[in-house]
């Protein structure tokens, strides 16, 4: 396989009904009206030579090497920056064009280094391409003039160069800043022959606001700027295209390779996640793939005090069967379980709970989802009839007005938060709900207009507050609640009532009541509108509710089942929506049917030749209940290192120590394989063949770059331990197991990899009514049939500040780090966070006499941890903030046990805390 | 028994003050008393003669000039109040042929009112084009301009009607008028001395096209250069809203119009309409791609006019007199007046208001009086630093767009600068492409590597190493950043460059036959 | 300190989202969630519980539900594949 390289039409598609026919160079072409020249050419296969255009960004018209020559236009117009018209005859070849484009070149080349052939660029580069594509075969005005090429090379960026002597001064990574990412810290400084790219105010890249997204090392045409991983390596040859495994938008990318090394990852343009942008996590932090940390052996002890003995597989199988069937002897069927993880394909997790369902012989199967978006898939499922989101990201492109709830996309969801921030430059206003004043409510071209200051835990007061206001102001779009709803008038007296309005309620949420009804009236009477929520929403006391709440606004306003509306989890991981796709959960098989369910129970027991348990199993909570009980001994955790992500890591450890046989699948060894007997190496997803689904339900193929390092493929050795435990359990490949899911689970009838490679991707519901996929769900009336209001009440949790515990600590994700930090920490990305802070308000460190930079004690009744303060006034008075990317700061030693009512989805949000002075800073670090 | 104060006029035109207007001034009120009211008009624009100081009498505004402060007292002693005779008088102001031979169309007024009296303003005519207007559709109003055949003073000519009618034809609940006072070519200073000695007009000039398009907000960017005429503008606007010319209500009409002053950052680019709109927005002057043209999106995005002070200043006059009286002036498809500026080493420098069709010849030799040092004239640059440089052969050449495109040339803004026969061309063709060099935006490639290059070669030509070879080259690079430049300053570098090529070949030590 | 079991401590977080509606279709619904959700071990201590002495511990709408649960769980009504 060769390098893959998509086609650049130069400018970006146009939308639109009406068309126009041109005429270039012959050939006849119909396109949208507003087409560039360029564009409408490249369609017909004709490539116009050009530098400062790319289809991803609106044409700049500087390099003038696209010029053509259009009938009855005076000069030579650039067809990048000149639509087409009807009738238009345009020559893109002629003598005259010829001289003109060699003309520029010849400019450009006598300010530009002549060291191709030791240019780390040779070969991917559009100089050198175009000057071979007009001939210039000599420069005239010699070397010795004036020039740039003792500008010295920025290399502040763990990832990237910027060799400013290479610059072109294009404008297309300045371009790209802005308009593809959203963060404009790139500018051109000087004029005239000075131009040049500049960070910020002038400093490096690393001092200005960069987030290292890539998007202008993606755009630079030349070697300017340049991953260094080809600077050291070379230029990759060959490609293979998959999914990044970060977080939930799920980016396409080119894995571009030398033989088995990964050189770069470069986002692919005909990824419909992320449209060829990426965010520093996937651009650049897969080193931790071939970190020497990785553990590449099995290895086994009998007690977790011992010593660990790397084993050979066999004999690490062997244990895992034999002590898994001895537990059950024991202890009966049920004192066994597993855990499936997000991180990991659906294949990998639907072969985790066929394990557990049908060689373990119960439903004791969970998935970290569990721990964070449980409560959407309850929620939606309770209202809309499927436990999804709504919509496709591309969607927002037509959204008038974004509510965007407990969710921080511009860190935890980069690539889909710069495409809020277009459609935000593009007029759309949003609504930021959220207790601290994130990116989204102002940075540059972005200005919330509304910031609702929610109070930790009070979520559903609010959501109920606003659909006070959408019924009590004639709000309701009772045409469509009419058609497509029902027990709407139930849940209209329920909600009419005075203790939802927002005056009563503003003591509750802190939440003006004006704002909230300004807020609302903006929601409810714009065009279109969407709701954009995250964990900030699910985990909480009421993270279920919450989800009906917000179900419930948007029904109640008609902004559900077109594109531009709908209500959308922003997921966490990489395959959240897949492991739960899969039958991860105790009480469901795959595809949210009930295991109580004859009939479907029926299709699994006939094709996997085993009865299976009607009743639901453990979930993750109860399992470490139970094993603190003594009746569950043996659990399988693929992938999920819950002794440091899961709450109350006091009562985590206990329940661990507390088992006879933990086994771990992993990447590295982590929290929890210190309580493990058995440690099996796992893939990173540069080694995986299968499929990821994000958090718009799409179903994209993760190809292997490379072989399994540890020697087997995951969903292998959860085959093998099924096979050793006595139930055959085996597929040639992972198709295959695709093709179980397609032929068990109708939402995936027409799901193949074939399909998949044909069509890049489908979001599911992919069936014969779908055949390529389903983007916007419940168009024609809701999966459930109608719609369902829900009543919501508000009930405070029991988590609360007091004298003791004054302060209330939420908890959220940076940008550069991911989760635990088990990957992003064996990266470049440290140099972005190299620990957790706890963000105080200046006011909340003043009265605890702290300062910026000291080191403090963060408790709570279930425990203690130290953390370095950050004083920063986007937090509002009385609550604290924190990450849980390093193990060593133990953000769950504090969080509680406290979780939804409905899933048990951990409440990490709200943990009563208080902050005290542990070591002053040292002098100078402030 | 009191008596009326005799009126002096010392103008307060920053040419007039930077040769000592404003001691002159002060000297008169002090040395003359009460018995004297000093007013501070514009500049009647025969600089050679500034401070030109006038007096009122029942003849008429006797003129004197040029005054200098040591010769106020004297000129007090002589009877100057009652226009009486010294060696600086003038006679009647408007009698001097210099001033009596032009057409004042646009400059009507400046030199003879106080430009920050509204009621001067009115007294002399003052108000009748937009109230003319306002009683008319906007349609009408751009029918009108259309058929004054006015075209846009800023350089490119282009008729304001039709560009009027583009915004007005655009749906927008948003428009602007925007007027271009970023008045950066070298000898040129038009805009200037009608900002500062007419401003009204130019405010109901931009009050008519608001009407006209739609808009409701306007914007003058005046470069920072121009201190006087920003404050000069400023107070004229105050003066304006205090008196309901400007504001939600104009001339009590239902239609609103709000205008402000916007100080340029001294980029010469800026005085490119785009540029000039991206400064406007506050972020760097850089030129845009056309289209979409301004008249549809432009400031913000929204529909605007973007005029140059001349073509707006010419506007109420139009409305005023109606399109035939300005129509009938002038040749071919110039029609009306243009306001000319003679400079550089010119005898009589300064504003020649006149009808196109007046010929090159009539204005240097003629109005201007050959150059200032004495010698031949040897060349002419007109139309500013990237307009050609023509000889004294071309003296027969009408003032008129096309004719000056047919001989490769340019009219542009008027600017008319002399040179006499000790100029180097070569070094005038290299100027060219150093002013190109240090006021390029960057963003285009023939113009930010280009301008550089052309230095380059125009050394290496007059150095003579490969005279042939890099003439050859010149003149790639020229036909290159003509035709191949986003804007007109890259795309115009070339005219000064060729032109100084083809008439003064010797100064660049080539034959004729070697630039062939 | 006494840890609540967390089979009460659940269910009563269940039944207080519950406190506001009418009693009896409130153990329904809280009845059908447990049935749903719950594995067969806690609910069975769930009504075991709730059949004995219960000392206050449990909600009473809980108590309404364990009621319902008893004797031995059946498959969840409602409960249909969907897509």
């Amino acid at each position: 396989m060769s390098l893959i390289k998509e086609q650049d039409y130069g400018t970006p598609a146009r939308s639109g009904e009406a068309t126009v026919a041109v005429e270039i160079d012959g050939k006849r072409v119909r396109v949208p009206e507003g087409t560039s020249v360029m564009r409408a050419a490249s369609e017909c296969g004709i490539d116009i030579p050009k530098l400062c255009a790319t289809d991803s960004l609106e044409p700049f018209g500087s390099c003038r090497m696209c010029l053509v020559d259009i009938d009855g236009r005076k000069g030579s117009p650039a067809s990048c920056t000149t639509p087409v018209a009807e009738g238009m005859k345009v020559r893109t070849q002629t003598p005259e064009l010829a001289e003109l484009r060699r003309g520029v070149m010849e400019l450009y080349i006598s300010d530009h280094p002549l060291d191709c052939l030791t240019c780390p660029a040779n070969g991917d580069c559009e100089l050198q391409d175009m000057a071979g594509q007009v001939g210039l075969r000599e420069v005239r005005y010699g070397f010795d003039g004036e020039n740039h090429l003792d500008l010295p090379t920025d290399s502040t960026n763990p990832y990237f160069d910027f060799d400013a002597s290479k610059c072109i001064a294009c404008s297309r990574c300045v371009r790209a800043c802005g308009e593809v990412q959203g963060t404009f810290a790139l500018t051109i400084e000087g004029r005239g022959f000075d131009s040049k790219v500049a960070a910020g105010a002038g400093g490096t890249f690393m001092e200005s606001d960069c987030v290292s997204c890539g998007a202008c090392v993606q755009a630079c045409p030349t070697s300017t700027l340049q991953e260094r991983s080809v600077v050291e390596l070379g230029m990759p040859n060959r490609t293979v295209l998959t999914t990044c495994a970060y977080c939930g938008v799920g980016c396409s990318f080119k894995a571009e390779l030398r033989g088995d090394e990964v050189v770069r990852m470069v986002p692919y343009k005909d990824g419909k996640a992320n449209e060829g942008h990426s965010c520093v996590k996937g651009r650049f932090a897969f080193g931790y793939a071939s970190h020497p940390d990785r553990q590449l052996k099995p290895m086994v002890r009998e007690r977790i005090t011992d010593p660990w003995r790397e084993v050979e597989w066999e004999e690490a199988i062997g244990h895992v069967a034999r002590r898994m069937l001895e537990i059950q002897a024991g202890h009966g069927a049920g004192a066994i379980g597993g855990i499936s993880s997000s991180r990991c394909t659906n294949e990998e997790v639907y072969v985790v709970q066929k394990m557990v369902r049908a060689a373990f012989g119960n439903n004791n199967v969970d998935t970290c989802a569990r721990v964070c978006h449980s409560p959407t898939g309850y929620g939606l499922k309770q209202t809309y009839g499927t436990s999804a989101g709504t919509q496709d990201f591309k969607s927002v492109e037509k959204a008038d007005v974004i509510l965007l709830i407990g969710a921080n996309p511009t860190d935890a969801h980069p690539v889909f938060a710069s495409r809020i921030k277009r459609r935000l430059r593009q007029g759309a206003k949003i609504i930021v709900a959220d207790p601290r004043r994130i990116d989204l409510v102002k940075s540059p071209h972005v200005q919330a207009e509304h910031h609702l200051r929610v109070r930790p835990g009070t979520n559903v007061a609010l959501i109920n507050a606003m659909s006070h206001v959408v019924v009590t102001e004639g709000l309701v779009d009772r045409e469509f609640v009419a058609e497509r709803c029902e027990d709407f008038a139930d849940w209209e007296r329920f909600i009419s009532a005075p203790e939802h309005s927002p005056e009563a309620v503003e003591e509750i949420t802190g939440v003006p009541a004006a704002e909230l009804r300004a807020a609302t009236r903006l929601y409810a009477s714009a065009g279109n509108a969407t709701i954009m929520y995250g964990l900030g929403v699910t985990e909480h006391s009421q993270g279920s509710t919450m989800v009906m709440g917000m179900a419930n606004l948007a029904m109640a306003t008609g902004n559900i089942g077109r594109e531009g509306v709908g209500v959308n989890p922003l997921r966490g991981q990489n395959n959240v929506q897949g492991s739960c796709d899969m039958g991860s959960f105790p009480h469901e098989l795959p595809g949210y049917r009930h295991v109580s369910d004859d009939v479907v129970r029926g299709t699994f027991e006939t094709l996997w030749g085993r009865v299976l348990d009607p009743e639901p199993g453990l979930r993750i909570p109860n399992m470490f209940d139970a094993a603190i009980d003594g009746t569950f001994l043996g659990l399988f955790v693929q992938g999920e290192d819950i002794a440091q992500s899961d709450p109350n890591t006091k009562h985590v450890s206990a329940a661990l120590s507390a088992m006879e046989l933990v086994v771990v699948q992993d990447l590295f060894l982590n929290e929890t394989s210190k309580f493990a007997h058995v440690f099996l190496p796992g893939t990173s997803f540069l080694e995986k063949n299968g499929t990821f689904t994000n958090a718009e339900r799409r179903i994209n193929r993760v190809r292997p770059v490379m072989a399994p390092k540890s020697g087997k493929h995951e969903w292998e050795i959860v085959c093998e331990i099924a096979q050793a435990m006595g139930y055959p359990m085996k597929y040639d490949d992972s198709a295959q197991i695709m093709d179980e899911i397609a032929m068990t689970t109708p939402t995936f009838a027409g799901v193949s990899f074939a399909k998949l490679d044909q069509v890049g991707s489908v979001q599911w519901p992919c069936d014969d009514a779908a055949p390529e996929g389903t983007p916007i769900m419940h168009i024609d009336g809701f999966v459930r049939g109608r719609g369902r209001f829900v009543l919501t009440d508000y009930v405070p949790t029991q988590e609360r500040s007091t004298r003791k515990f004054p302060l209330i600590l939420t908890t959220g994700r940076i940008l550069s780090q991911y989760n635990v930090g088990a990957q992003t920490r064996r990266t470049g990305n440290t140099a972005w966070h190299p620990e957790d802070v706890l963000e105080m308000h200046p006011h909340d460190a003043e009265v605890r006499g702290i300062r910026d930079g000291d080191t403090v004690a963060l408790t709570s009744r279930v425990g203690e941890t130290g953390l370095r303060v950050k004083i920063d006034d986007r937090m509002p008075v009385g609550v604290v903030y924190t990450t849980f990317h390093h193990p060593v700061t133990g953000a769950n030693v504090v969080t509680t046990e406290n979780s939804d009512w409905a899933t048990n989805c951990p409440e990490y949000k709200v943990t009563a805390v208080q902050v005290t002075l542990r070591h002053p800073a040292p002098a100078g670090m402030v | 028994m009191t008596s009326e104060p005799t009126t002096v006029y010392v103008p307060r035109d920053s040419a007039a003050r930077s040769v000592g207007a404003d001691q002159v001034a002060e000297r008169i009120a002090e040395t003359a008393g009460p018995g004297v009211r000093v007013v501070r008009n514009g500049s009647r624009g025969m600089l050679w003669l500034e401070p030109l100081v006038e007096v009122a009498t029942p003849a008429g505004r006797v003129a004197y000039g040029p005054v200098r402060p040591d010769d106020v007292d004297g000129l007090l002693a002589a009877g100057l109040l009652d226009g009486a005779e010294h060696p600086l008088r003038l006679g009647p102001a408007e009698e001097i042929p210099w001033l009596r031979d032009q057409t004042r169309v646009t400059f009507a007024r400046v030199g003879v009112v106080d430009p920050l009296s509204p009621d001067d303003y009115v007294a002399h005519g003052g108000l009748a084009g937009l109230t003319r207007a306002l009683s008319l559709t906007p349609e009408q109003v751009v029918a009108e301009v259309t058929d004054s055949g006015l075209r846009g003073r800023g350089g490119a000519g282009f008729p304001a009607g039709i560009k009027w009618k583009t915004v007005l034809g655009a749906a927008s609940e948003l428009k602007f008028v925007c007027c271009n006072a970023d008045e950066g070519d070298s000898g040129t200073f038009a805009d200037r001395m009608l900002m500062e000695g007419d401003p009204f007009t130019l405010i109901e000039g931009m009050a008519i096209a608001a009407w006209a398009v739609g808009a409701s907000e306007g914007y003058v960017y005046v470069r920072s250069e121009y201190p006087d005429a920003v404050a000069t503008l400023r107070t004229a606007i105050d003066a304006a809203y205090e008196r309901g010319w400007l504001g939600k209500r104009v001339l009590d009409r239902d239609f609103g119009f709000d205008l402000f002053v916007r100080v340029g950052g001294g980029a010469y680019i800026c005085g490119e309409e785009t540029s000039m709109l991206e400064s406007l927005e506050g972020k760097r002057g850089m030129v845009r791609a056309k289209p979409p043209i301004p008249a549809l999106e432009g400031l913000f995005g929204r529909p605007t006019v973007v005029n140059n002070v001349l073509t707006l200043g010419s506007v109420p006059m139009i409305m005023a007199a109606g399109a035939a009286a300005f129509a009938g002036l002038g040749v071919g498809r110039s029609r009306g007046t243009q306001v000319f500026q003679l400079g550089g080493n010119v005898a009589r420098g300064g504003i020649v208001e006149t009808a196109f069709g007046v010929t090159l010849g009539e204005l240097v030799e003629g109005y201007g009086g050959g150059t200032r040092s004495g010698r031949p004239v040897r060349a002419v640059q007109v139309g500013g630093p990237l307009g050609a440089y023509l000889p004294t052969s071309r003296f027969d050449l009408p003032m008129d767009y096309e004719a000056f495109a047919a001989a490769e040339a340019m009219v542009g803004h008027g600017g008319v600068v002399v040179f006499d026969d000790t100029v180097d061309m070569a070094a005038q063709a290299r100027f060219a492409m150093e002013f190109c060099a240090a006021e390029s935006c960057g963003k285009c490639t023939p113009c930010r590597i280009g301008a550089v290059r052309g230095v380059e070669v125009i050394d290496r030509i007059v150095a003579g190493r490969d005279r042939t070879r890099d003439l050859k080259l010149l003149d790639d690079l020229c036909h290159l950043m003509t035709e191949g430049s986003l804007c007109a300053m890259g795309g115009l570098t070339p005219m000064p460059v060729r032109s100084a090529l083809t008439h003064f070949p010797g100064d660049f030590g080539a034959t004729t036959e070697e630039r062939r | 300190m006494t840890r609540t079991p967390p089979h009460i401590r659940m269910a009563n977080e269940i039944a207080v989202q519950f406190r506001h509606r009418d009693p009896a279709w409130a153990a329904e619904r809280i009845a059908e969630h447990v049935r749903a959700f719950w594995d067969p071990r806690m609910r069975s201590m769930l009504v075991a519980d709730a059949t004995g002495a219960t000392d206050g511990r449990l909600d009473p709408l809980v108590l309404a539900a364990a009621a319902l649960l008893s004797p031995a769980p059946g498959p969840v009504s409602g409960q249909r594949s969907s897509s």
